[in-house]
């Protein structure tokens, strides 16, 4: 068994020809928050998406490493059912999908393709009520299409929610904190860190410190230019937030 | 069919057949569907075939006849209360001018009649089987729904797997402040080809919801005709085309807006692979007087592959001055970043399209309050996508 949950070793990944990521390198170990901070366009976004495995990158070079094994090959569904989770900048609305309908769906689709019996239904209602309670979601909001009509905030927290009932061992969190207010903030917060455990590593993307006051990280990495530039504590987070990016844009250029 | 046609007595039709024949590309309501190119083999009329005794949907409380290649079978069930079931000889009458229309109305052997007269609970189903081996179909089923009576009238077209030609008919008529919901499902099989004409006259106060599926035939083609003769009557006219491998389906509609203060949606579906063929054509009239007339007419198309294709054509001709009156077309593929949101969930492409499908076909389906029903239409969608 890895120690590390996450190894991203010189991952080079390009656009239509033009190189969006230019050799990151990332480990997370086991247990572990790293918190991901860069300026919008530095290419964090797409990090999280070729993690996740969305078509439309072309990965030039470079591995990730689930626990041990190399997903780059692997579906998107793969890759969830390996136990990666991204939590969407913009989750999706899809009309016509009923929430509670998409919930089961996902559940047992990770369970069958780890050889599990699928979830009873009261098992799962279960479990439904039980996270819908922690996040604070009511159950209209289950009742409804997927994302439909959804404040910014009930996105993220359905987001939330999805990871709470699908357990994954690596959890990506794409920009959770925009669009949200203080008590929304609080709510996600609290769910996050209510799943921190020793053997599920996170990776926080964001843009503001705000956030890592809520979920406080391990380690700190700052992404320019396409790649992480400098790596430290949680104090990291704090020095960007007064100094700003822009030192960091000329050590890249 | 000349033959069939003399045979039949109908010695006028026949002369135009013989003269004119199958409807052409050169016909405006068949231009996509030229039958004459399409029809290559019409065979022999149906002879006598007894029932399988089966019937295609099983619905809780619902009142089922069924018509075996031609003839009306009564299966013994007493008609519900309100309800007045009776057979006459001959086709259709009045049939639309329609060259199909004439052509089911002089070969139809019996006319199934069905009458109701209360607020009917029980749903009635009719199912129109096409037995034995490949012959000519002829069937025709005229209903009349009473002064504020109401009614769900549910109709089948199924068969044996041969290259049957059915043309059925059917005829809904509506009188003051009456209620209908009208389904056709065509689950034929998949060598049969099968054209219908359905004829609505919708009287004043009057409310119609009416489904077409296309899930089954070669060939299958819809023709539509409603007229709105009565003020504040409303119908809502939906269908939904489910064509996959080198199959052609066309639904072609033609609402009359008569009178004033009459108002009628279109909501249509396809969704087409391989290298299916969905054609939709969507006529609307309003007529000089027909003030305050509001009609919304509406395909949406999903192309599942490259090489299939949808045709849609809309047509509106208003001669009064007072009306809203609107058409509206989509056609795509299915949304790249919902198959990835689902997919990073671990639902299985496959899957995730499915889902997407469904959600695409939800409004077809909500509208039915009948589980059942509902559970049996979403299921012949499932099934298709399944195939």
């Amino acid at each position: 068994m890895s120690k590390n949950m996450l190894e991203i070793r010189d991952l080079h990944v390009s656009v239509e020809d033009k190189e969006i990521l230019k050799g990151v390198n990332l480990v997370i170990p086991k247990g572990e928050i790293h918190a991901i901070m860069g300026r919008n366009g530095s290419g964090k976004s797409t990090l999280s998406y070729v993690m996740a495995g969305k078509s439309g990158y072309e990965i030039t070079k470079g591995e990730i490493i689930l626990d041990g094994v190399n997903i780059l090959d692997m579906e998107p569904n793969e890759r969830a059912s390996a136990g990666l989770f991204l939590a969407f900048q913009y989750p999706i609305e899809i009309p016509g999908v009923a929430t509670m309908t998409f919930l089961k769906a996902a559940m047992n689709a990770q369970r069958k393709a780890r050889g599990e019996e699928e979830l009873s239904t009261p098992d799962f209602m279960r479990e439904v009520k039980q996270a819908a309670k922690m996040l604070e979601i009511d159950n209209k909001m289950l009742k409804r299409a997927l994302n439909v009509g959804f404040s910014g905030g009930e996105k993220k927290r359905a987001e939330i929610l999805q990871m709470a009932l699908l357990k994954p061992k690596m959890c990506v969190f794409d920009e959770t904190d925009s669009g949200l207010d203080i008590d929304a903030l609080r709510i996600v917060s609290q769910g996050v860190n209510a799943l921190r455990d020793a053997n599920r590593s996170m990776l926080v993307i964001t843009h503001y410190q705000r956030l890592l006051n809520y979920i406080i990280p391990d380690v700190v990495h700052v992404f320019s230019n396409g790649k992480i530039v400098k790596s430290g504590d949680k104090s990291l987070a704090l020095e960007l937030e007064e100094k700003g990016y822009a030192q960091y844009d000329e050590s890249a250029a | 069919m000349y033959q069939a046609l003399l045979d039949a007595d109908a010695i006028s039709i026949a002369k135009n057949f013989r003269s004119v024949g199958l409807p052409t590309r050169r016909n405006e309501s068949y231009h996509y569907s030229d039958l004459k190119m399409l029809l290559d083999n019409i065979g022999q009329i149906a002879t006598t075939a007894t029932s399988t005794g089966e019937f295609a949907f099983n619905i809780a409380n619902s009142f089922q006849l069924q018509i075996v290649n031609g003839e009306v079978q009564i299966l013994g069930d007493k008609p519900p209360s309100g309800v007045v079931i009776s057979t006459s000889n001959g086709g259709m009458s009045e049939p639309n001018k329609d060259i199909i229309a004439q052509l089911n109305s002089a070969l139809t052997k019996e006319t199934l009649h069905i009458d109701v007269s209360e607020n009917l609970e029980t749903i009635i189903q009719v199912d129109r089987c096409f037995e034995g081996k490949a012959a000519l179909h002829n069937d025709g089923v005229e209903i009349y729904i009473a002064n504020n009576s109401s009614a769900t009238i549910v109709e089948v077209f199924d068969g044996s797997s041969e290259e049957h030609l059915s043309n059925s008919a059917s005829k809904l008529i509506l009188g003051k402040n009456a209620k209908a919901t009208h389904i056709m499902v065509d689950i034929s099989s998949k060598k049969t080809r099968h054209l219908q004409t359905v004829q609505y006259e919708i009287e004043q106060g009057a409310n119609l919801h009416s489904l077409i599926i296309h899930a089954g035939s070669s060939l299958a083609r819809t023709q539509l005709f409603a007229n709105f003769n009565g003020e504040n009557a409303h119908a809502d006219f939906a269908g939904l085309m489910l064509v996959d491998a080198d199959r052609h389906s066309d639904i072609t509609i033609d609402v009359a807006h008569k009178v004033p203060n009459t108002t009628s949606t279109e909501n249509f579906k396809s969704v087409v692979r391989n290298q299916a063929k969905a054609i939709f054509q969507g006529k609307i009239l309003v007529a000089k007087d027909a003030q305050k007339t509001d009609a919304a007419m509406m395909h949406q198309g999903l192309m599942l592959s490259d090489d299939a294709q949808i045709l849609v054509k809309p047509e509106l001709e208003i001669y009064a001055d007072d009306v809203i009156c609107g058409h509206g077309a989509t056609c795509g593929e299915l949304d790249e970043n919902n198959l990835f949101y689902l997919m990073s969930r671990g639902i299985e492409r496959e899957q995730a399209k499915a889902m997407l499908v469904r959600a695409f076909l939800a409004e077809i389906f909500d509208p039915i309050t009948n589980e059942d029903l509902y559970d049996i239409l979403a299921g012949i969608a499932d099934d298709w996508l399944k195939e």
